[in-house]
């Protein structure tokens, strides 16, 4: 492992233990067994840099997992469904993220919010291939769709509001309805089907 | 900043709340002081110009031509309770102009994407919010996520829904105006260059391509596949039959994952 990497690991288990406001360069430069000097020099912007690369660093990792969880899934609905379920369950079952949202969301969401335009552009790049597969409505542009479909998913994740996104049932109603019905052709195509597109 | 729970106390928006459609606006609103609406509207004016860090209690008795102890005869709470009654104010006063645009609306579409537009248009244009967005982002963005927003969206849910029964039984209805909840906030939050909804035919389009086929998909019987029940990551086939979707390789962290850690978000 670089050493940039280990004082990442060594800054997030310091947040894991005390939240993003209390820990510092020093705390971080401890848990790594490096001196101040070193995490100066890999992140000469100090505590903020360290912060903010730490929360961009467990947010790609987040990505990372979610990326394996809905690979070997094999029809845009099946992506989707897999997808927003995986999301769900691991954001509430992710202690450091629930509790910095607790007690410091405004040191969080405001990175979060900045890399959500980059991480919004993953997932449109993601699902455009699936969309282009699966077949489009008459009319539908691709990129807007993918681009639309990713704003979605991102507000159920951050907010699932009256969806219950641990019942599958309820999340193959969503991704039936609100994400996938004006995008896509019915759910079986079929040659010169339109009828599901009154 | 409290939003749900939060009573709507002051409607003073100037908008016809006699009409029927603001039934449910009007219990909630009850008569205001006048020294109130001033100290919320002059709060407006500092934080409009100076953001919230900066403005305190005297600035906004100054702004008001009212004295200190006055403004805090009315809130006793002091800042802290003067922007609770901003974000109350704020939110009742965008339902009131979305409520008396909405009600006027002749069918779905039109109802729908006039209340898009005339949302994202007075939130983007609200000069408040703009300073706030623009130089202490953490105070607008800090409510807009998990829990907060999930309180944010059953609000404009609870207040637009009635706009939407028109044309939907009031299950559907609270599903609907959720789902142009999330539309509005993601495109404030993350404006496109390319789907402006500040003009109307824009929000109309969106509308018509995305909102109201989803509506009739939920009324149609379900003709899908299957519901997909397998585990996430075991079923990996042999054959990877994706076609071709690796760009959120690029969000993948450089060295992989402990696959033991691959199930759960959570590594502490």
């Amino acid at each position: 492992m670089d050493t940039r990497q280990r004082i990442i690991e060594a800054t997030y288990a310091c947040v894991a233990r005390s939240g993003l406001a209390k820990t510092t360069v020093e705390d971080a430069a401890r848990e790594a067994h490096l001196s101040r000097a070193t995490v100066y020099r890999y992140f000469p912007g100090g505590r903020d840099e360290l912060i903010h690369d730490v929360v961009t660093w467990e947010l790609m990792r987040f990505f990372g997992r979610l990326y394996q969880a809905v690979q070997g899934a094999e029809s845009l609905e099946a992506v989707m469904e897999r997808g927003i379920r995986f999301a769900h369950r691991s954001i509430r079952q992710h202690a450091v993220l629930q509790r910095v949202m607790q007690n410091e969301p405004e040191l969080l969401l405001p990175t979060l919010t900045l890399e959500s335009n980059r991480v919004r552009q993953g997932i449109a790049d993601f699902l455009l291939p699936y969309l282009h597969q699966h077949g489009m409505a008459d009319g539908v542009d691709p990129v807007g769709a993918a681009d639309f479909l990713a704003r979605m998913v991102l507000s159920y994740m951050s907010a699932p509001g009256r969806w219950d996104l641990d019942d599958p049932d309820e999340v193959r109603e969503l991704v039936r309805s609100e994400l996938l019905a004006g995008v896509v052709v019915g759910p079986e195509p079929r040659a010169g089907d339109t009828a599901s597109r009154p | 900043m409290p939003v749900e729970g939060a009573t709507l106390r002051v409607v003073d928006s100037g908008e016809p709340v006699d009409r029927p459609e603001f039934e449910h606006l009007r219990g909630v609103a009850a008569p205001s002081s006048p020294h109130r609406v001033r100290i919320v509207d002059a709060t407006l004016d500092c934080l409009a110009a100076h953001g919230l860090a900066k403005t305190t209690v005297d600035d906004i008795a100054r702004q008001a031509g009212l004295s200190r102890a006055t403004v805090y005869r009315v809130f006793s709470g002091g800042k802290d309770e003067i922007l609770g009654a901003v974000v109350d104010t704020e939110l009742a006063r965008l339902f009131s102009a979305l409520g008396a645009r909405m009600g006027a609306a002749d069918d779905l579409a039109d109802v729908l994407a006039i209340g898009i537009c005339e949302a994202v248009t007075r939130i983007e244009r609200h000069p408040a919010l703009r300073y706030l967005v623009a130089h202490e982002p953490a105070t607008v963005l800090g409510h807009l996520a998990f829990d907060d927003s999930n309180r944010l969206l059953a609000t404009a849910t609870r207040f637009l829904s009635p706009f939407l029964v028109r044309w939907m039984d009031p299950d559907e209805a609270g599903r609907v105006a959720e789902w142009a909840t999330r539309i509005v906030l993601s495109y404030t939050i993350s404006p496109s260059s390319d789907m402006d909804l500040t003009d109307l035919h824009r929000s109309r389009h969106l509308v018509e391509t995305f909102v109201l086929p989803g509506i009739r998909a939920l009324r149609e019987p379900d003709r899908s596949m299957p519901v997909d029940i397998g585990p996430f990551v075991e079923e990996r086939r042999a054959a990877d039959p994706a076609p071709g979707g690796t760009a959120l390789r690029f969000l993948a962290p450089t060295n992989p994952t402990n696959p033991t850690n691959q199930h759960e978000g959570e590594m502490a």
